[in-house]
């Protein structure tokens, strides 16, 4: 069977129809395809995706630039797939140098009585939008577009900046039929390549000789005339191509508890790493993550700035009058930056203000921020250390590059390990870094500029622990005292969400949440003393907690508290889950029935483990001795922060039987 | 159907921009000074706005406003509002803002070039040429108070920004002042609404009006209040002679705006090549019926075009040419109404143009002031042949002729006609209109588990809700499926077919679904929850104290019968006693009757009316929530036969 497949496949390969990807040869054949054969649930598809990226010299002024040519067809199958044709284009400005578009042409093609029609693009359906300062885009939509039309368009972009090229993507939300891309560099220039996802990416590498030509133009002049003469030298070097050449590339689809899909996506990247140019000495950019870091470190804006600290001296010490023990020192000055330094909301490995300024200012950015914190610490005689790291948004650098690191927080090397401290949030805690910072690994960077890679993700739970005790009606309402506590993330969610607005406008969420609850004798401790978990206790009333059907009682171990739904609804998974750090919940309830009631069944206890000691569950249903009093226990910890999708089937049965559990009825019988 | 024309420009106009004056009472900038009564459900005050507008001319309006708001805690951050959104007719010639303390002591000043100047094109649009400068501001601490000064001049004067001095929930105002001064040759024309109650200050004198208002407390919104534009005060200010990019005009009334909106933005756009008209004109040529034809016009449009919202200049007001749609297949929802106008026009069918306020909360196009309004444009075919009106959403490729559900159901909206503008109102979809007819059959398992089957179809405002359901992909449609039914868990949905009958605006979802563990077992007893498909778990939220009344919008009416087919060895211990509720809001009605040994038939019947209730209402409105959830939870009890 498998070998009449192959045969097949070959026979098809070999005598199907052959496509032709010129500009404007747009088939009848790929008209009238009215479902992607590579994936029959696509809306669109790229049925060809071409980019070829080159730097070239600019003869007659003296410099080099990069030079994108783009040509894409699209084939829309549906209304849903109407979006693809709709294509914007972003062009990056820095100070008076910017991005700009050459040789935009665009075609619908649509089939009108097995005749192929198309329209051309006008000018008036393209628009340029300044964005902001450093951003302006080029969008335009297809005209005429229908179900089965085909879209095609090719541009130019030149672009000054030739140490930062566009990552090449060759997967989409829609599947690519066939893409081909090619970069080719001078040998001046070193690109190191790297790539992601699912696709094996290795380019073909070829050389080629080539001759740039240098215009001169030499002007002489005496006291009574001047002569100009044009002069052209040349040079010959080799040139280097890149090329890919894929086909029915899968579409990506996004996926709950994902980190960043982008991750995933498969692409090629390439980062400057150094330039060579004839008679000049090699300029490096950036090769290894060793390098990247002394070239961060070497910046002014970073290495420099840890050094001084005459503008905080004074303050720093006063602060630190009378404290002998490193924790307490630690601790102050992290309180301290947190207290005083307002984030402005920019991300940054490089301060944006410097120290001193912004200390002044009291506000900056990530790295004013956190390596105003370092400065501190060391000054205070800590081993501290920054540690830089690529937030989320960044996405998983798969190779060193200068913008492969977009953040930086503080390191202090104790006799334990590691304290990873983050003073941008007021409620952020030691090892407790904001969730946008967690992602991958991060580098720790010492005063000798070698380095070592840090675990970003904490290994401590974050827990919460919700005791409840209350009485059971004969008629189903529940009376008692609740307490919740607390900690690490869980602590900074609840803080956020409490501090949000006033503390009635927060009760009254509380009730809401709890349906009809009425609640009492409300108290939140430690809600600023961030060092500690942080509780919250009181009194409730809550009816119709139990079904009374004849003279029995049935009821659910967890009452208002249990779990309703599954977190994990796909059916299949690619990507890991991510759930951000570990966990430990826990529940111990404990009910006295109803008077002239005995317990007639309880659920079964349980203890559930995921495999490689990922998670357990225990659910333990006990009574006292005069059977009055049902305990409860539910424990969920979750030891890992993410989890690999070979786990999810697994995962997503532990959830199940969890909320199973949950449910199952707890039966009471009149006496 | 989410689609708006305008540019947000008019909306950002309408809340408020704008002044400068000595006003110079210190206590404004400490937080201490904020009296009790405004802190209440407050997370921010606006101590003191200035806003002043001068119309110099006809086509010149200078607009400054000085506003002092302290910031309670994270939320209030919302409010600020120090932005000021521009284009190429609104010059800035001051913008400023200034931080201090909850001491009232100054720690920041904020120039113009650092306010961050970005591109304001709303979600879904290509292009438009609206900017706006915004104060991206992290406090560090709260409270603390901004006084933001700006200051700009522009040459439209079709909306002059209305006096608006509560523009957010939860946001209370010490004290707010408006002018606006006008010279002799402009006429202005004003409409107030919920100023009674309100601690007011008015003078009226020629060429100038001027309003003070002080301590108004914050709203607090409540699930089922009127919308926030029908709670607040608000005074709207028009010019009679008014200039719009370029384009001047005199308008007192809705007759006189409609006549000027046909003449000067509509009446040259409805060009149509002679081979579209011909093309069109073949296409309804065997119909006999102007709806027959109309039918045919909308399924043409929606074959052909999609919508793309494009906003330049006037073109931000006018629609596109008919023409230029019919090149491009794309236009925004001024482009396609026009366009659709049109088309329908070549085959002899009449239609008119007509502006709203588009969106599931409704809002009416005011009555009786005729002034720019409106965020979307739609077509209305007047009443043919004796039949009702026809209202046509111009902007979806997929509604049913003549569906307009919830984005423009019941409410007034202007009508442009050539003889002028006319106040019609929106077909309203009744309770018995909007329903959902389930019939199923669930297959008890003596493990407990559950095989279900079911027909559920849709009409009305539920079909809205529901016909988008065949565009979704399978793998998403599972996910939606199980969060429908977030009480069933770990489903397995064997089948979902969708039949969508456009012609009577029908929906049908087939369902085939499978959950192991639906019953509770306890020992030998099993208690298996009647409702599987239709469970409202749903309570409003309870208040201390109810202040609005209570407005249920859209009434419905589910009627579910499901034939319940229990599992051999088990019999019926106890059933749920057939429980009937009726009351001004609406009715419930559910019962369970053993018809053979194993067969239980369970009907239930839930009707929400739509209407308006005083305040004192509400806790009775949320107890029959409460009820009709408890009782969707009601169990059969079954015992195990030994």
């Amino acid at each position: 069977m498998k070998l009449s497949a192959i045969i097949l496949f070959l026979s098809v390969s070999l005598f199907g129809f052959s496509q032709d990807y010129k500009f404007g040869k747009v088939s009848k054949e790929e008209l009238k395809e009215q479902i992607c054969n590579i994936d029959s649930t696509a809306n669109a598809a790229f049925l060809y995706k071409n980019r070829h990226t080159h730097v070239e010299y600019e003869e007659n002024q003296g410099f080099f630039y990069v030079v994108t040519d783009i040509h894409e067809r699209i084939k829309i199958y549906n209304k849903e797939g109407f979006d693809y044709a709709t294509k914007i284009i972003d062009l990056n400005v820095s100070g008076s140098d910017e991005e700009s578009i050459q040789g935009l042409k665009a075609y619908t093609y649509n089939l009108d009585n097995g005749k192929v029609e198309d329209v051309k693009l006008e000018k008036d359906g393209i628009f340029e939008t300044e964005k902001h300062k450093y951003l302006k885009q080029l969008s335009f939509t297809m005209p005429n577009i229908k179900e089965g039309c085909v879209i095609e368009y090719k541009y130019t972009v030149m672009s000054p900046f030739y140490w930062r090229v566009d990552d090449f993507y060759f997967q989409h939300d829609i599947p690519v039929k066939k893409v081909e891309a090619r970069f080719d560099t001078p040998e001046y220039f070193n690109f190191k390549m790297v790539s992601k996802g699912y696709l094996p990416l290795a380019p073909d590498i070829s050389r080629k000789s080539d001759r740039f030509t240098f215009n001169n133009k030499v002007r002489t002049s005496s006291n009574y005339n001047s002569t100009t003469t044009f002069e052209s030298n040349t040079i010959d070097y080799m040139r280097i191509y890149n090329n890919y050449n894929f086909k029915n590339v899968p579409a990506l689809r996004d996926e709950s508890h994902v980190n960043n899909i982008n991750n995933y996506r498969s692409a090629v990247l390439y980062e400057l790493s150094y330039t060579k140019f004839p008679q000049a000495p090699i300029k490096y950019y950036a090769t290894t993550w060793e390098d990247v870091v002394k070239t961060i470190y070497d910046s002014p804006s970073f290495g420099d700035e840890l050094k001084k600290n005459n503008f905080y001296k004074d303050d720093i010490d006063a602060l630190l009058a009378g404290v002998t023990q490193p924790e307490a020192k630690s601790a102050k000055i992290f309180q301290y930056v947190k207290s005083r330094m307002r984030w402005n909301k920019f991300i940054g490995k490089y301060t944006q203000e410097g120290l001193k300024k912004a200390y002044a200012k009291q506000e900056g950015n990530v790295a004013d921020i956190n390596l105003m914190l370092v400065s501190m610490l060391r000054y205070a005689g800590l081993q501290a250390n920054p540690v830089l790291l690529s937030t989320r948004d960044n996405g998983v650098p798969m190779f060193p590059t200068l913008n492969g690191y977009n953040y930086v927080i503080a390191a202090i090397e104790i006799q334990d390990g590691l304290v990873l401290l983050d003073a941008t949030s007021p409620n952020g805690l030691p090892n407790v870094l904001p969730i946008r910072a967690l992602n991958w690994v991060g580098r720790l960077v010492r005063e000798n500029k070698s380095s070592t890679t840090v675990d970003l993700y904490t290994k401590q739970k974050s827990k919460s622990n919700v005791s409840l005790l209350a009485d059971l009606s004969s008629t189903g309402e529940l009376n008692g005292n609740i307490r919740f506590m607390r900690s690490n993330y869980l602590a900074m969610d609840y803080r956020n969400h409490y501090f949000e607005s006033d503390q009635e406008t927060y009760l009254e969420s509380l009730s809401n949440r709890f349906k009809n609850i009425e609640i009492s004798d409300f108290k939140v401790t430690n809600a600023k003393n961030i060092s500690k978990p942080v509780s919250e206790t009181f009194k409730f009333t809550l009816e119709s907690q139990a079904d009374i059907i004849n003279d029995k009682i049935f009821f659910s171990p967890l009452f208002f508290l249990k779990q309703k739904e599954n977190p994990f609804k796909l059916e299949k998974r690619e990507f890991p889950v991510d759930f951000s750090y570990p966990t430990s919940k826990q529940y111990k309830l404990a009910i006295k029935i109803p008077e002239g009631y005995k317990i007639e069944s309880l659920p079964e206890s349980v203890h559930l483990l995921l495999p490689e000691n990922l998670g357990s569950f225990k659910f333990i249903v006990q009574t006292s001795g005069d059977g009055k009093i049902i305990h409860i226990v539910l424990d969920n910890v979750m030891n890992e922060s993410i989890i690999s999708p070979l786990y999810y089937a697994d995962l997503k049965a532990y959830f199940s039987k969890l909320i199973e559990k949950q449910s199952e009825q707890i039966v009471l019988t009149k006496v | 159907m989410n689609k708006f024309i305008y540019t947000n420009t008019f909306l950002f106009y309408l809340v408020l921009l704008c002044s400068s004056s000595g006003f110079s009472q210190e206590k404004v900038y400490t937080s201490k000074s904020i009296p009790d009564a405004l802190t209440d459900g407050a997370n921010a005050v606006v101590r003191n706005d200035e806003t002043r507008i001068i119309l110099e001319d006809v086509d010149e309006m200078l607009v400054s406003q000085k506003r002092i708001v302290t910031v309670l805690n994270k939320s209030g951050n919302k409010t600020l509002d120090a932005m000021v959104h521009y284009d190429d007719n609104v010059k800035i010639k001051h913008l400023e803002a200034v931080v201090y303390n909850k001491f009232g002591v100054i720690i920041k000043k904020i120039k113009e070039k650092t306010f961050l100047d970005v591109s304001a094109v709303p979600g879904g649009t290509l292009y438009s040429d609206s900017r706006v400068k915004y104060l991206n501001y992290s406090p560090s601490d709260y409270p603390y108070t901004i006084e933001f000064t700006v200051e700009y001049r522009t040459s439209n004067t079709a909306f002059i920004p209305s006096f608006l001095p509560v523009n957010h929930y939860h946001l209370s105002v010490e004290r707010s002042s408006y002018t606006v001064s006008s010279p002799e040759n402009i006429e202005i024309r004003k409409k107030e609404k919920r100023l009674s109650g309100i601690d007011l200050e008015k003078k009226e004198d020629v060429g100038v009006l001027s309003y003070i208002v002080k301590n108004i407390p914050a709203v607090k919104p409540e699930e089922f209040c009127p919308t926030f534009v029908e709670l607040v005060p608000r005074v709207l200010i028009a010019a009679k002679q008014f200039s719009l990019e370029g384009v001047n005009a005199e308008v007192e009334n809705w007759e006189g705006f409609g006549k000027w909106m046909y003449n000067d933005l509509l009446l040259d756009t409805a060009d149509l090549s002679e081979s579209t008209i011909a093309e069109v004109r073949a296409l309804v040529e065997n119909e006999t019926t102007a709806i027959e034809k109309a039918r045919k016009i909308y399924q043409y449009v929606q074959d052909k075009v999609r919508y793309i919202s494009v906003q330049v200049g006037i073109g931000g007001w006018k629609p596109f040419h008919a023409s230029k749609v019919d090149e491009l297949s794309y236009g925004d929802c001024k482009g396609l109404t026009n366009y659709t106008m049109a088309l329908l026009q070549a085959v002899g069918v009449n239609s008119n143009y007509c502006v709203v306020y588009a969106d599931s909360p409704r809002r009416n196009i005011e009555k009786d002031f005729a002034i720019m309004q409106g965020n979307h444009a739609f077509l209305l075919i007047p009443s043919l042949e004796n039949q009702d009106d026809i209202w046509l959403e111009c902007t979806s490729q997929d509604v049913p002729f003549g569906f307009i559900g919830d984005f423009t159901d019941d409410r007034d909206v202007l009508v442009i006609t050539p003889e002028g503008g006319k106040i019609k109102h929106t077909k309203k979809y009744e309770t018995l209109e909007n329903s959902q007819k389930t019939k199923g059959s669930y297959v008890i398992n003596d493990d407990g588990s559950i095989h279900i089957e079911a027909s559920i179809a849709s009409r009305g405002i539920q079909y809205n809700n529901k016909y988008w359901y065949e565009k979704i992909e399978r793998r998403d449609l599972d996910v939606k499926y199980k969060e429908n039914w977030d009480y069933l868990n770990t489903i397995t949905i064997n089948k979902m077919e969708f039949d969508n009958n456009k012609n009577d605006v029908v929906f049908t979802e087939k369902i085939h679904l499978f959950v192991p563990n639906y019953t509770k077992k306890a020992g030998n007893i099993m208690l298996l929850p009647v409702n599987a498909l239709n469970r409202n778990s749903y309570v409003p939220d309870k208040y201390k104290e109810r202040k609005y009344p209570v407005i249920f919008k859209r009434g419905f009416i589910d009627e579910d019968e499901v034939e319940i087919k229990l599992p051999k060895d088990y019999l019926v211990e106890a059933l749920p006693e057939p429980l009937i509720i009726e009351n001004k809001f609406g009715s419930y009605h559910a019962s369970c009757v053993v018809q053979s040994d194993n067969t239980v038939l369970y009907k239930r019947k839930f009707m929400m009316k739509d209407g308006k209730y005083p305040k004192e209402d509400y806790d009775s409105f949320r107890e029959f929530f409460l009820e009709v959830s408890k009782y969707d939870n009601a169990k059969i009890a079954l015992t195990k036969n030994q």
